[in-house]
Protein backbone atom coordinates (compact mmCIF):
# COMPACT_ATOMS: atom_id res chain seq x y z
CA UNK A 1 0.00 0.00 0.00
CA UNK A 2 2.81 2.32 0.87
CA UNK A 3 4.64 1.55 -2.43
CA UNK A 4 1.19 2.67 -4.07
CA UNK A 5 0.70 5.77 -2.48
CA UNK A 6 4.64 6.63 -3.15
CA UNK A 7 3.33 5.82 -6.88
CA UNK A 8 0.71 7.90 -6.83
CA UNK A 9 2.27 10.73 -5.40
CA UNK A 10 4.88 11.07 -7.02
CA UNK A 11 3.13 10.06 -10.54
CA UNK A 12 0.86 13.39 -9.61
CA UNK A 13 3.86 15.74 -9.17
CA UNK A 14 5.59 14.91 -12.22
CA UNK A 15 2.65 14.45 -14.18
CA UNK A 16 1.80 17.63 -13.53
CA UNK A 17 5.42 19.11 -15.12
CA UNK A 18 4.53 17.19 -18.11
CA UNK A 19 0.67 18.33 -18.17
CA UNK A 20 2.41 21.94 -18.38
CA UNK A 21 5.04 20.88 -21.42
CA UNK A 22 2.21 19.18 -23.02
CA UNK A 23 0.00 22.12 -22.57
CA UNK A 24 3.08 24.88 -24.10
CA UNK A 25 2.72 22.02 -27.01
CA UNK A 26 -0.39 22.29 -27.66
CA UNK A 27 -0.79 25.78 -27.46
CA UNK A 28 1.38 26.59 -30.07
CA UNK A 29 -0.13 23.85 -32.15
CA UNK A 30 -3.52 25.41 -31.65
CA UNK A 31 -2.13 29.10 -32.34
CA UNK A 32 0.27 28.58 -35.10
CA UNK A 33 -0.05 24.92 -36.46
CA UNK A 34 3.62 24.03 -35.47
CA UNK A 35 5.17 21.56 -33.42
CA UNK A 36 7.62 23.05 -31.03
CA UNK A 37 10.82 20.96 -30.41
CA UNK A 38 12.59 24.35 -29.25
CA UNK A 39 9.96 24.30 -26.04
CA UNK A 40 12.27 22.99 -23.72
CA UNK A 41 15.68 24.72 -24.89
CA UNK A 42 13.33 27.72 -24.28
CA UNK A 43 12.75 26.48 -20.47
CA UNK A 44 16.06 25.96 -20.23
CA UNK A 45 17.51 28.91 -21.29
CA UNK A 46 14.78 31.28 -19.47
CA UNK A 47 15.45 29.21 -16.20
CA UNK A 48 19.23 29.76 -16.85
CA UNK A 49 18.38 33.59 -16.95
CA UNK A 50 16.62 33.09 -13.56
CA UNK A 51 18.79 31.10 -12.09
CA UNK A 52 21.80 33.88 -12.95
CA UNK A 53 19.26 36.40 -11.54
CA UNK A 54 18.81 34.69 -7.97
CA UNK A 55 22.65 33.98 -7.75
CA UNK A 56 22.94 38.05 -7.80
CA UNK A 57 20.89 38.20 -4.89
CA UNK A 58 17.28 38.91 -6.77
CA UNK A 59 13.88 37.08 -4.86
CA UNK A 60 12.75 33.99 -6.11
CA UNK A 61 9.89 36.08 -7.47
CA UNK A 62 11.57 38.14 -9.44
CA UNK A 63 13.43 35.35 -10.95
CA UNK A 64 10.06 33.42 -11.53
CA UNK A 65 8.29 36.78 -13.12
CA UNK A 66 11.29 37.44 -15.31
CA UNK A 67 11.78 33.83 -16.47
CA UNK A 68 7.93 34.15 -17.62
CA UNK A 69 8.69 37.49 -19.43
CA UNK A 70 11.49 36.06 -20.87
CA UNK A 71 9.68 33.40 -22.38
CA UNK A 72 7.30 35.11 -23.68
CA UNK A 73 9.48 37.42 -25.35
CA UNK A 74 11.44 34.78 -26.88
CA UNK A 75 9.15 32.75 -28.19
CA UNK A 76 7.94 35.91 -29.72
CA UNK A 77 11.32 36.28 -31.60
CA UNK A 78 10.94 32.65 -32.75
CA UNK A 79 7.80 33.60 -34.44
CA UNK A 80 9.49 36.92 -35.69
CA UNK A 81 12.76 36.24 -36.47
CA UNK A 82 12.21 32.90 -38.10
CA UNK A 83 8.68 31.70 -38.32
CA UNK A 84 7.27 34.39 -40.12
CA UNK A 85 10.33 35.02 -42.75
CA UNK A 86 9.64 31.03 -43.45
CA UNK A 87 5.67 31.33 -43.99
CA UNK A 88 6.40 34.18 -46.35
CA UNK A 89 8.49 32.45 -48.41
CA UNK A 90 5.56 31.42 -50.14
CA UNK A 91 8.32 31.61 -54.03
CA UNK A 92 10.43 28.80 -53.35
CA UNK A 93 10.22 25.86 -54.39
CA UNK A 94 10.46 23.96 -51.70
CA UNK A 95 7.92 25.40 -49.27
CA UNK A 96 5.35 24.89 -52.27
CA UNK A 97 4.05 21.80 -50.84
CA UNK A 98 1.28 21.59 -48.28
CA UNK A 99 3.44 19.13 -46.79
CA UNK A 100 6.62 21.06 -46.43
CA UNK A 101 4.92 24.03 -45.58
CA UNK A 102 4.07 21.91 -42.58
CA UNK A 103 7.63 20.03 -41.87
CA UNK A 104 9.63 22.84 -42.78
CA UNK A 105 8.81 25.18 -39.57
CA UNK A 106 9.21 21.98 -37.25
CA UNK A 107 12.66 21.34 -38.68
CA UNK A 108 13.59 25.19 -38.22
CA UNK A 109 12.30 24.51 -34.15
CA UNK A 110 14.74 21.85 -33.86
CA UNK A 111 17.47 24.79 -35.70
CA UNK A 112 16.46 26.82 -32.58
CA UNK A 113 17.07 23.77 -29.69
CA UNK A 114 20.72 23.44 -31.25
CA UNK A 115 21.02 27.24 -30.97
CA UNK A 116 19.60 27.95 -27.44
CA UNK A 117 21.78 24.81 -26.02
CA UNK A 118 24.32 26.35 -27.85
CA UNK A 119 24.22 29.70 -26.24
CA UNK A 120 23.63 27.96 -22.87
CA UNK A 121 26.93 26.61 -23.60
CA UNK A 122 28.77 29.82 -24.28
CA UNK A 123 26.69 32.09 -21.61
CA UNK A 124 27.02 29.88 -18.45
CA UNK A 125 29.74 27.24 -19.83
CA UNK A 126 26.92 24.40 -20.15
CA UNK A 127 27.70 23.97 -16.01
CA UNK A 128 25.09 22.10 -14.49
CA UNK A 129 23.30 23.65 -11.06
CA UNK A 130 20.82 23.38 -8.50
CA UNK A 131 17.65 25.38 -8.68
CA UNK A 132 15.80 26.58 -5.73
CA UNK A 133 12.42 25.63 -4.77
CA UNK A 134 10.40 28.55 -3.27
CA UNK A 135 8.37 26.61 -0.98
CA UNK A 136 9.63 23.38 1.20
CA UNK A 137 10.37 20.10 -0.58
CA UNK A 138 10.45 17.83 2.40
CA UNK A 139 7.44 15.45 2.84
CA UNK A 140 4.58 16.51 4.01
CA UNK A 141 3.81 15.40 7.78
CA UNK A 142 0.64 13.31 8.02
CA UNK A 143 0.63 12.55 11.64
CA UNK A 144 4.05 10.93 12.51
CA UNK A 145 4.36 9.48 8.79
CA UNK A 146 5.95 11.31 6.24
CA UNK A 147 4.18 11.03 2.81
CA UNK A 148 6.07 10.77 -0.38
CA UNK A 149 4.22 14.49 -1.21
CA UNK A 150 5.69 17.76 -0.47
CA UNK A 151 4.71 21.37 -0.74
CA UNK A 152 6.35 21.75 -3.83
CA UNK A 153 3.85 19.19 -5.68
CA UNK A 154 1.05 20.83 -4.14
CA UNK A 155 2.16 23.70 -5.63
CA UNK A 156 3.50 22.64 -9.06
CA UNK A 157 -0.04 20.41 -9.48
CA UNK A 158 -1.95 24.11 -8.48
CA UNK A 159 0.04 25.96 -10.52
CA UNK A 160 -1.06 23.69 -13.83
CA UNK A 161 -5.15 23.82 -12.78
CA UNK A 162 -4.62 27.50 -12.78
CA UNK A 163 -2.86 27.16 -15.85
CA UNK A 164 -5.47 25.14 -17.77
CA UNK A 165 -8.26 26.95 -16.19
CA UNK A 166 -6.96 30.21 -17.93
CA UNK A 167 -6.00 29.46 -20.71
CA UNK A 168 -9.34 27.08 -21.09
CA UNK A 169 -11.38 30.63 -20.62
CA UNK A 170 -8.58 32.60 -23.00
CA UNK A 171 -9.08 30.27 -26.23
CA UNK A 172 -12.79 29.72 -25.30
CA UNK A 173 -14.31 33.06 -24.10
CA UNK A 174 -12.34 35.69 -25.84
CA UNK A 175 -12.27 37.03 -28.61
CA UNK A 176 -8.77 36.77 -29.03
CA UNK A 177 -8.99 32.84 -28.44
CA UNK A 178 -11.13 32.35 -31.20
CA UNK A 179 -8.65 34.64 -33.58
CA UNK A 180 -6.17 32.22 -32.05
CA UNK A 181 -8.10 28.83 -32.86
CA UNK A 182 -9.21 29.75 -36.25
CA UNK A 183 -6.26 31.34 -37.83
CA UNK A 184 -4.20 27.58 -36.99
CA UNK A 185 -7.02 25.62 -38.57
CA UNK A 186 -7.77 27.61 -41.57
CA UNK A 187 -5.75 31.23 -42.01
CA UNK A 188 -7.27 31.81 -45.43
CA UNK A 189 -10.68 32.05 -44.04
CA UNK A 190 -9.59 33.73 -41.21
CA UNK A 191 -7.72 36.26 -42.79
CA UNK A 192 -10.31 36.96 -44.88
CA UNK A 193 -12.84 37.82 -41.41
CA UNK A 194 -10.50 40.94 -40.95
CA UNK A 195 -8.29 39.15 -37.97
CA UNK A 196 -4.23 40.01 -38.34
CA UNK A 197 -2.79 35.81 -37.95
CA UNK A 198 0.88 37.57 -38.09
CA UNK A 199 0.10 39.41 -34.41
CA UNK A 200 -2.30 36.25 -33.37
CA UNK A 201 0.72 33.29 -33.89
CA UNK A 202 3.11 36.04 -32.41
CA UNK A 203 0.51 36.09 -29.37
CA UNK A 204 0.43 31.91 -29.68
CA UNK A 205 4.45 31.86 -29.32
CA UNK A 206 4.76 34.38 -26.86
CA UNK A 207 1.77 32.39 -24.10
CA UNK A 208 3.38 29.28 -25.27
CA UNK A 209 6.84 30.93 -24.58
CA UNK A 210 5.30 31.81 -20.77
CA UNK A 211 4.00 27.95 -20.16
CA UNK A 212 7.63 26.97 -21.15
CA UNK A 213 9.75 28.69 -19.01
CA UNK A 214 7.12 27.59 -16.22
CA UNK A 215 7.44 24.24 -16.56
CA UNK A 216 11.44 25.05 -16.66
CA UNK A 217 10.94 26.26 -13.58
CA UNK A 218 8.87 24.02 -11.85
CA UNK A 219 11.01 21.22 -12.76
CA UNK A 220 14.50 22.53 -11.68
CA UNK A 221 14.41 21.84 -8.51
CA UNK A 222 14.19 18.52 -8.65
CA UNK A 223 16.77 17.77 -11.65
CA UNK A 224 19.11 20.30 -11.77
CA UNK A 225 19.59 22.76 -14.80
CA UNK A 226 22.59 22.15 -17.69
CA UNK A 227 21.90 22.78 -21.34
CA UNK A 228 20.47 19.31 -21.64
CA UNK A 229 18.39 18.30 -18.91
CA UNK A 230 14.92 19.16 -19.91
CA UNK A 231 15.47 17.12 -23.76
CA UNK A 232 13.57 13.80 -21.88
CA UNK A 233 11.25 16.04 -20.70
CA UNK A 234 9.65 16.94 -24.56
CA UNK A 235 9.48 13.72 -25.79
CA UNK A 236 7.36 13.32 -22.61
CA UNK A 237 5.57 16.01 -22.90
CA UNK A 238 5.05 15.26 -26.63
CA UNK A 239 3.44 12.07 -26.02
CA UNK A 240 1.51 13.34 -23.45
CA UNK A 241 -0.18 15.98 -25.55
CA UNK A 242 -0.38 13.17 -28.79
CA UNK A 243 -2.48 11.27 -26.06
CA UNK A 244 -4.87 13.83 -25.03
CA UNK A 245 -5.26 14.83 -28.36
CA UNK A 246 -2.49 17.53 -29.64
CA UNK A 247 -5.42 20.50 -30.25
CA UNK A 248 -7.01 19.62 -26.24
CA UNK A 249 -5.80 22.22 -23.52
CA UNK A 250 -7.77 19.36 -21.00
CA UNK A 251 -6.47 16.74 -22.88
CA UNK A 252 -2.41 17.75 -22.68
CA UNK A 253 -3.26 18.10 -18.65
CA UNK A 254 -4.93 14.57 -18.59
CA UNK A 255 -2.23 13.20 -21.03
CA UNK A 256 0.25 15.10 -18.67
CA UNK A 257 -1.24 12.96 -15.51
CA UNK A 258 -1.64 9.91 -17.64
CA UNK A 259 1.82 9.94 -18.31
CA UNK A 260 3.23 11.06 -15.05
CA UNK A 261 1.23 7.82 -13.95
CA UNK A 262 2.77 5.36 -16.22
CA UNK A 263 6.15 6.60 -15.62
CA UNK A 264 5.87 6.58 -11.68
CA UNK A 265 4.07 3.05 -10.91
CA UNK A 266 6.92 1.29 -13.30
CA UNK A 267 9.04 2.69 -11.53
CA UNK A 268 8.13 1.77 -8.61
CA UNK A 269 6.31 -1.91 -9.55
CA UNK A 270 8.89 -2.56 -12.07
CA UNK A 271 12.47 -0.79 -13.06
CA UNK A 272 13.38 2.85 -14.11
CA UNK A 273 14.78 0.94 -17.44
CA UNK A 274 11.31 -0.13 -18.45
CA UNK A 275 10.43 3.27 -18.06
CA UNK A 276 10.24 4.18 -21.87
CA UNK A 277 9.47 0.88 -23.05
CA UNK A 278 5.99 1.32 -21.18
CA UNK A 279 5.46 5.03 -22.77
CA UNK A 280 6.14 3.37 -25.75
CA UNK A 281 3.74 0.69 -25.46
CA UNK A 282 0.96 3.36 -23.65
CA UNK A 283 1.11 5.26 -26.67
CA UNK A 284 0.96 2.46 -29.32
CA UNK A 285 -2.05 1.35 -27.62
CA UNK A 286 -3.54 5.05 -27.61
CA UNK A 287 -2.91 5.28 -31.29
CA UNK A 288 -4.50 1.93 -31.58
CA UNK A 289 -7.43 2.33 -29.93
CA UNK A 290 -8.02 5.86 -29.77
CA UNK A 291 -5.94 7.52 -32.90
CA UNK A 292 -7.74 11.06 -32.05
CA UNK A 293 -6.19 11.28 -28.60
CA UNK A 294 -8.64 11.09 -25.31
CA UNK A 295 -9.74 14.30 -25.83
CA UNK A 296 -9.03 15.14 -29.52
CA UNK A 297 -11.98 15.65 -31.94
CA UNK A 298 -12.91 12.70 -34.44
CA UNK A 299 -12.87 13.97 -37.92
CA UNK A 300 -16.54 14.40 -39.21
CA UNK A 301 -17.92 13.30 -41.82
CA UNK A 302 -20.94 14.20 -44.23
CA UNK A 303 -22.34 11.86 -46.27
CA UNK B 1 -17.82 52.28 -57.24
CA UNK B 2 -14.96 49.30 -57.53
CA UNK B 3 -13.13 49.95 -60.23
CA UNK B 4 -10.07 47.43 -62.04
CA UNK B 5 -7.68 48.86 -64.33
CA UNK B 6 -5.26 47.12 -66.33
CA UNK B 7 -5.29 44.33 -63.54
CA UNK B 8 -2.59 41.74 -64.39
CA UNK B 9 -1.49 38.44 -62.12
CA UNK B 10 0.73 36.13 -62.47
CA UNK B 11 1.92 32.71 -61.09
CA UNK B 12 5.43 32.11 -61.83
CA UNK B 13 5.43 32.19 -65.72
CA UNK B 14 1.86 31.75 -66.31
CA UNK B 15 -0.76 35.16 -66.31
CA UNK B 16 -3.67 34.09 -65.19
CA UNK B 17 -5.07 37.79 -65.50
CA UNK B 18 -4.06 39.85 -68.44
CA UNK B 19 -4.95 43.27 -68.02
CA UNK B 20 -8.68 43.46 -67.13
CA UNK B 21 -10.37 46.16 -66.99
CA UNK B 22 -14.13 47.13 -66.03
CA UNK B 23 -16.63 48.91 -63.25
CA UNK B 24 -18.99 47.21 -60.97
CA UNK B 25 -21.41 50.06 -60.05
CA UNK B 26 -21.89 50.63 -55.89
CA UNK B 27 -25.49 48.38 -55.20
CA UNK B 28 -25.57 46.95 -58.18
CA UNK B 29 -24.80 43.09 -58.93
CA UNK B 30 -21.98 42.81 -61.20
CA UNK B 31 -21.40 39.28 -62.39
CA UNK B 32 -18.27 37.53 -63.81
CA UNK B 33 -18.94 34.89 -65.67
CA UNK B 34 -16.45 32.56 -67.77
CA UNK B 35 -14.97 29.02 -68.51
CA UNK B 36 -13.42 27.03 -66.25
CA UNK B 37 -9.39 28.64 -65.99
CA UNK B 38 -10.86 31.53 -67.40
CA UNK B 39 -9.34 33.85 -64.23
CA UNK B 40 -12.53 34.09 -62.41
CA UNK B 41 -11.47 33.47 -59.00
CA UNK B 42 -8.13 34.86 -59.43
CA UNK B 43 -9.67 37.62 -59.93
CA UNK B 44 -11.43 37.87 -56.60
CA UNK B 45 -8.39 36.89 -54.98
CA UNK B 46 -6.55 39.80 -55.92
CA UNK B 47 -9.01 42.09 -55.53
CA UNK B 48 -9.36 40.85 -51.51
CA UNK B 49 -5.40 40.79 -51.49
CA UNK B 50 -4.67 36.76 -51.32
CA UNK B 51 -2.69 37.40 -54.45
CA UNK B 52 -0.90 40.06 -55.49
CA UNK B 53 -1.28 41.99 -58.70
CA UNK B 54 2.39 42.49 -61.25
CA UNK B 55 0.39 45.63 -62.91
CA UNK B 56 -2.51 47.73 -62.77
CA UNK B 57 -4.75 48.72 -59.87
CA UNK B 58 -7.56 47.64 -58.29
CA UNK B 59 -9.49 51.69 -57.01
CA UNK B 60 -12.31 50.79 -54.57
CA UNK B 61 -14.51 53.93 -53.65
CA UNK B 62 -11.72 56.29 -54.47
CA UNK B 63 -8.83 54.30 -52.77
CA UNK B 64 -6.21 52.18 -54.31
CA UNK B 65 -6.31 49.48 -52.36
CA UNK B 66 -4.02 47.19 -54.68
CA UNK B 67 -0.96 46.85 -52.50
CA UNK B 68 -3.03 46.57 -49.18
CA UNK B 69 -3.19 43.88 -47.11
CA UNK B 70 -6.06 41.18 -47.10
CA UNK B 71 -6.79 42.46 -43.29
CA UNK B 72 -6.19 46.27 -44.61
CA UNK B 73 -8.95 45.54 -47.57
CA UNK B 74 -11.35 43.72 -45.53
CA UNK B 75 -11.53 46.87 -43.13
CA UNK B 76 -11.92 48.91 -46.05
CA UNK B 77 -15.27 47.17 -46.62
CA UNK B 78 -14.98 44.31 -48.72
CA UNK B 79 -15.53 40.59 -48.17
CA UNK B 80 -15.05 37.83 -49.98
CA UNK B 81 -16.54 34.49 -49.63
CA UNK B 82 -14.20 31.93 -51.33
CA UNK B 83 -15.14 29.30 -53.26
CA UNK B 84 -16.36 25.86 -51.61
CA UNK B 85 -18.43 26.89 -48.88
CA UNK B 86 -15.24 27.74 -47.08
CA UNK B 87 -15.90 28.07 -43.63
CA UNK B 88 -13.43 26.67 -40.38
CA UNK B 89 -15.03 23.01 -40.05
CA UNK B 90 -14.24 22.79 -36.17
CA UNK B 91 -15.47 25.18 -35.07
CA UNK B 92 -18.83 26.28 -33.97
CA UNK B 93 -21.69 27.74 -36.59
CA UNK B 94 -21.84 30.63 -33.72
CA UNK B 95 -17.81 31.14 -33.95
CA UNK B 96 -17.72 30.92 -37.38
CA UNK B 97 -20.27 33.91 -37.87
CA UNK B 98 -18.22 35.36 -34.64
CA UNK B 99 -15.18 34.90 -36.51
CA UNK B 100 -16.39 37.67 -39.53
CA UNK B 101 -17.29 40.96 -36.30
CA UNK B 102 -14.39 39.92 -34.48
CA UNK B 103 -11.69 42.42 -35.81
CA UNK B 104 -14.38 45.35 -35.23
CA UNK B 105 -15.81 43.75 -32.21
CA UNK B 106 -14.02 46.06 -29.90
CA UNK B 107 -15.44 49.37 -31.75
CA UNK B 108 -19.31 48.46 -32.63
CA UNK B 109 -19.87 45.79 -29.73
CA UNK B 110 -23.68 47.00 -30.52
CA UNK B 111 -23.85 46.66 -33.56
CA UNK B 112 -21.90 43.72 -33.76
CA UNK B 113 -24.71 41.74 -32.34
CA UNK B 114 -27.43 43.46 -34.23
CA UNK B 115 -25.43 42.15 -37.27
CA UNK B 116 -25.46 38.61 -35.85
CA UNK B 117 -29.21 38.83 -35.03
CA UNK B 118 -29.65 39.71 -38.69
CA UNK B 119 -27.91 36.89 -40.34
CA UNK B 120 -29.83 34.57 -38.31
CA UNK B 121 -32.91 35.93 -39.09
CA UNK B 122 -32.16 35.78 -42.74
CA UNK B 123 -30.56 31.89 -42.43
CA UNK B 124 -32.79 30.53 -39.65
CA UNK B 125 -31.56 27.15 -39.70
CA UNK B 126 -28.09 28.37 -38.51
CA UNK B 127 -29.64 29.67 -35.63
CA UNK B 128 -30.63 26.15 -34.97
CA UNK B 129 -27.55 24.99 -35.21
CA UNK B 130 -25.23 27.76 -33.63
CA UNK B 131 -24.05 25.41 -31.10
CA UNK B 132 -23.06 22.68 -33.87
CA UNK B 133 -19.59 21.91 -35.55
CA UNK B 134 -19.71 23.74 -39.07
CA UNK B 135 -18.35 20.87 -40.29
CA UNK B 136 -21.66 18.55 -39.44
CA UNK B 137 -23.66 20.81 -41.53
CA UNK B 138 -25.03 20.40 -45.19
CA UNK B 139 -23.22 22.11 -48.74
CA UNK B 140 -26.00 24.50 -48.49
CA UNK B 141 -25.51 25.05 -45.07
CA UNK B 142 -22.16 25.58 -45.03
CA UNK B 143 -22.95 28.09 -47.89
CA UNK B 144 -25.44 30.21 -45.64
CA UNK B 145 -22.68 30.24 -42.86
CA UNK B 146 -20.05 31.27 -44.95
CA UNK B 147 -22.11 34.11 -46.31
CA UNK B 148 -23.09 34.85 -43.43
CA UNK B 149 -19.48 35.29 -41.30
CA UNK B 150 -18.97 37.76 -44.31
CA UNK B 151 -22.04 39.84 -43.72
CA UNK B 152 -21.17 40.24 -40.24
CA UNK B 153 -18.71 42.30 -41.33
CA UNK B 154 -20.85 44.90 -42.63
CA UNK B 155 -19.22 44.77 -46.00
CA UNK B 156 -20.62 47.37 -48.45
CA UNK B 157 -18.86 45.55 -51.24
CA UNK B 158 -19.61 41.56 -51.44
CA UNK B 159 -17.23 39.39 -52.91
CA UNK B 160 -19.28 35.89 -53.69
CA UNK B 161 -16.77 33.11 -55.67
CA UNK B 162 -19.12 30.45 -57.03
CA UNK B 163 -22.01 30.26 -54.37
CA UNK B 164 -24.15 27.72 -56.04
CA UNK B 165 -20.94 25.49 -56.65
CA UNK B 166 -21.91 21.90 -55.85
CA UNK B 167 -25.15 22.74 -54.37
CA UNK B 168 -29.01 21.16 -55.20
CA UNK B 169 -30.18 23.72 -57.97
CA UNK B 170 -33.41 24.77 -55.36
CA UNK B 171 -31.07 25.97 -52.49
CA UNK B 172 -28.13 27.39 -55.18
CA UNK B 173 -31.46 29.37 -56.21
CA UNK B 174 -32.49 30.12 -52.72
CA UNK B 175 -28.95 31.30 -52.12
CA UNK B 176 -28.91 33.98 -55.23
CA UNK B 177 -32.09 34.96 -54.53
CA UNK B 178 -31.07 35.81 -50.68
CA UNK B 179 -27.95 37.76 -52.54
CA UNK B 180 -30.19 39.44 -54.57
CA UNK B 181 -32.90 40.79 -52.11
CA UNK B 182 -29.91 41.80 -49.82
CA UNK B 183 -28.46 43.88 -52.55
CA UNK B 184 -31.93 45.95 -53.58
CA UNK B 185 -33.02 46.39 -49.89
CA UNK B 186 -29.59 47.72 -48.62
CA UNK B 187 -27.39 48.90 -51.20
CA UNK B 188 -24.85 46.20 -51.13
CA UNK B 189 -22.09 46.19 -53.81
CA UNK B 190 -21.92 42.62 -54.98
CA UNK B 191 -19.40 41.12 -57.28
CA UNK B 192 -20.56 37.59 -58.22
CA UNK B 193 -18.42 34.57 -60.12
CA UNK B 194 -20.40 32.42 -61.44
CA UNK B 195 -19.70 29.33 -63.63
CA UNK B 196 -23.33 29.14 -63.69
CA UNK B 197 -24.25 31.71 -66.49
CA UNK B 198 -28.10 31.45 -66.63
CA UNK B 199 -28.51 31.81 -62.70
CA UNK B 200 -25.91 34.63 -62.30
CA UNK B 201 -27.11 36.60 -65.50
CA UNK B 202 -30.68 36.57 -64.21
CA UNK B 203 -30.03 38.35 -60.91
CA UNK B 204 -27.06 40.46 -62.11
CA UNK B 205 -27.39 43.85 -63.87
CA UNK B 206 -23.99 44.14 -65.25
CA UNK B 207 -22.32 41.39 -66.65
CA UNK B 208 -18.46 40.56 -67.54
CA UNK B 209 -17.04 37.87 -69.70
CA UNK B 210 -13.87 36.55 -69.05
CA UNK B 211 -11.72 34.12 -71.00
CA UNK B 212 -8.06 33.06 -70.80
CA UNK B 213 -7.59 35.68 -68.25
CA UNK B 214 -8.93 38.52 -70.57
CA UNK B 215 -12.51 40.78 -70.66
CA UNK B 216 -13.80 39.79 -74.06
CA UNK B 217 -17.13 41.54 -73.47
CA UNK B 218 -18.83 43.23 -70.90
CA UNK B 219 -22.77 44.75 -71.36
CA UNK B 220 -25.87 45.03 -69.27
CA UNK B 221 -26.89 41.27 -68.16
CA UNK B 222 -30.01 41.48 -69.92
CA UNK B 223 -28.20 41.90 -72.99
CA UNK B 224 -25.53 39.78 -72.64
CA UNK B 225 -28.05 36.78 -71.65
CA UNK B 226 -29.13 37.68 -75.01
CA UNK B 227 -26.23 37.71 -76.88
CA UNK B 228 -26.34 33.75 -78.20
CA UNK B 229 -23.00 34.31 -79.99
CA UNK B 230 -21.37 35.09 -77.03
CA UNK B 231 -22.72 32.31 -75.58
CA UNK B 232 -22.37 29.65 -78.00
CA UNK B 233 -18.33 30.77 -78.49
CA UNK B 234 -17.65 31.38 -74.93
CA UNK B 235 -19.82 29.36 -72.39
CA UNK B 236 -20.50 26.27 -74.80
CA UNK B 237 -24.10 26.29 -74.83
Amino acid sequence: MTQFITAFFSGSSHGAIYALVSLGLVLVWRGAGVVNFAQMGQAMFTTYIASQMIMHKNSYWIAFVTALLAGAILGSIIDFGLMRPLSARKNSALLASESMRTTIPVIASLGVLGILKALAGIIWAGEERGFPSPVSTNGIKFGTTTLAFTAFDLFVIGIVLITLLLTTIFFTKTGMGLAMRASALNPEVTRLSGVRIKSVRTLSWAISGMASSLAGLLITPSTNLSPNTLDLLLIVGFTAAVIGGLTSLVGAVVGGFAIGYVISFVNVYSSPENVFLAILIFLMLMLFLRPQGIFGAKEVRRV
Amino acid sequence: MLEIKELVTEFASVRALSGVSFTAATGKITTVIGANGAGKSTLLRTISGLERAAHGSIIWEGLDITKLSVEAIVRTGIAQVPEGHAVISQLSVAENIELGALFRKRKARADVAKAIAEVYELFPILFERKSQMAGALSGGERQMLAISRALVSRPKLLLLDEPSLGLAPLIAEQIINVINDLCRSTGLTVLLVEQNANTALSVADHGVLLALGKVVAQMPASQMIADESLRAAYLGY
